[in-house]
């Protein structure tokens, strides 16, 4: 399976398999990392599981909906390089990408 | 100490993961009445139901925290408590706690028809209800859905298929009586499904397959009833702490007993937003109570404060809502665009809640803005928008 590194917010860093076609969020839960609370269960409704991508990533990962984008701006400290977990679909060409888990969900 | 958990839903799990976060010293019992590990009830109506059969994405815990050492999983329905003795006794044996916490949560209410089984009534609460709803599905051309509230358009939405015809039948005067008439016209135009108001259901007739109704006949293969839920609260109940309308907790999700609490849907405790006793349904409530919950439980009380927000997917379209508010508050549009819809409602100058329809901005600002307890309409309308609003507030 490939992996992405997620950082936590007590800055340890976890690997985590994921299947392609899973969210960040699917990946992360299942590797119980701290810090995501995704308290809509992944419904993009509630911005409680902001991640941050590493900025040096390639962007092959899609641009944010709109409405994904309104969620973030209302995340603590948002970032270029933030996303909602839960709409970041992963594919092959995600081995090796790099993401922290913000400090804050609110 | 030794907790027991009765219940394994929202609330309940919420709970294990701030007491196991927070460094909980203690034992946990979860005391499951389902046969499935805990999961996800929301995508049961929407997303899931229309996509997938595969109850793993629907879990609720990661396994760190399922297999976690200091819980113990038992998987059995509780028979009955004894609080002063700390007991909860099940068909597998008595087990001894030292406190207690009833997240029982509630149960989705069906409707006597005359010529129909109950158990032919379709609901929606439970995985077992979802997967059974989908192995019903085949062959099925003429779905009627009972009650039209935020559950009935979600299964409209999440059934809709060129080779079936929803239909939804309201009691009331209106469909989504929840929400200001603007909003519910919004939706109600959108919806993949025809809907009519003041039907009263006589029976089923089983050489025609059709309900009949004050309406007429109306040809109908499978039934679901979305017409609401009620309380969990037997078990609490029969040891003088619960009622038919919930059980009582205060601001701590304590019960009258003091080794007792209760949390999610189940809990009936003061509203400071609403300013009364009232029971919510929502992930918000299950959420944030048993948060309140664990923090006393580790130590650190802190009484229930945050206002209830609710979601619900309507095919493509996102309806959100901040704040509770009584059917009979007044409306006010804030914005209207061909997409977009928010609205107001409130009692005069006070605003009780935004609804919010494919404009998360607003949701998340009308949120904060609750939260701060500062709210009034003339602000918001000289303001255009709460974003605006909140954006003002901050500078």
């Amino acid at each position: 399976m490939p992996q992405l590194t997620c950082i936590n917010p007590n800055e340890q860093a976890i690997d985590v398999s994921f299947e392609p076609g899973e969210t960040i969020l699917q990946a992360t839960y299942r590797a119980g990392v701290d810090g995501i609370l995704a308290e809509c269960g992944g419904g993009c409704s509630c911005a409680t599981c902001h991640v941050i991508l590493n900025g040096n990533w390639d962007g092959t990962l899609e641009e944010p909906s709109v409405q994904e984008a309104d969620m973030l701006s209302f995340a603590v400290d948002p970032t270029p390089y933030s996303r909602l977990a839960c709409q970041v679909r992963l594919t092959d060409q995600h081995e090796g990408l790099t993401l922290a888990v913000a400090k804050r969900q609110y | 100490m030794r907790l027991g958990i009765v219940g394994a839903g929202q609330a309940a799990c919420t709970l294990i993961a701030e007491l196991i976060r927070g460094d909980f010293k203690g034992d946990i019992l979860v005391f499951n009445g389902e046969t499935h590990a805990p999961y996800q009830r929301p995508p049961l109506s929407k997303n899931w139901l229309k996509t997938s059969d595969d109850p793993t994405s629907l879990r609720l815990l990661p396994e760190p925290l399922e297999t976690h050492p200091s819980i113990q999983w038992i998987q059995t329905s509780v028979q009955s408590l004894s609080p002063d003795q700390g007991l909860v006794t099940t068909d597998q044996g008595t087990y001894s706690v030292d406190h207690l916490v009833l997240a029982t949560g509630t149960t989705a209410i069906k409707p006597s028809i005359p010529g129909l089984a109950s158990e032919s009534i379709h609901v929606i609460r439970t995985l077992d209800h979802a997967l059974r709803l989908k192995k019903s599905l085949e062959g099925v051309t003429n779905i009627t859905i009972i009650g039209a509230g935020f559950l009935a358009f979600e299964l409209a939405s999440s059934l809709a298929d060129p080779s079936r015809t929803i239909r939804i039948l309201a009691k009331g005067i209106r469909a989504l009586p929840q929400v200001a008439v603007k909003t519910a016209d919004r939706l109600v135009d959108q919806a993949p499904a025809s809907i009519r108001v003041g039907v009263e259901i006589e029976r089923f007739d089983e050489t025609t397959k059709a309900l009949v109704t004050n309406h007429g006949s109306i040809p109908t293969d499978l039934v679901i009833a979305a017409i609401g839920a009620q309380p969990n609260a037997e078990l609490a109940t029969a040891c003088g702490l619960g009622s038919s309308d919930g059980i009582p907790v205060d601001e701590f999700m304590q019960t009258a007993h003091p080794k007792v609490s209760a949390i999610g849907e189940v809990s009936l405790h003061h509203q400071p937003h609403l300013n009364r006793i009232q029971r919510i349904e929502s992930i918000s409530e299950a959420n944030d109570s048993a948060s309140v919950c664990a923090k006393r439980l580790l130590g650190h009380p802190e009484p229930f404060q945050t206002i209830p927000w609710f979601w619900s997917d309507q095919g493509d379209a996102k309806l959100q809502i901040a704040g509770l508010c009584d059917r009979t508050d007044e409306e006010t549009c804030l914005i209207e665009s061909e997409t977009e819809l928010v609205m107001i409602r409130h009692q005069g100058q006070r605003v009780t809640a935004i609804e919010a329809l494919n404009s998360a901005k607003e949701f998340m600002a009308a949120r904060r803005l609750l939260d701060q307890g500062d709210l009034a309409l003339d602000d918001l309308l000289q303001a255009g928008s709460v974003f605006a609003r909140l954006q003002s507030s901050r500078s």
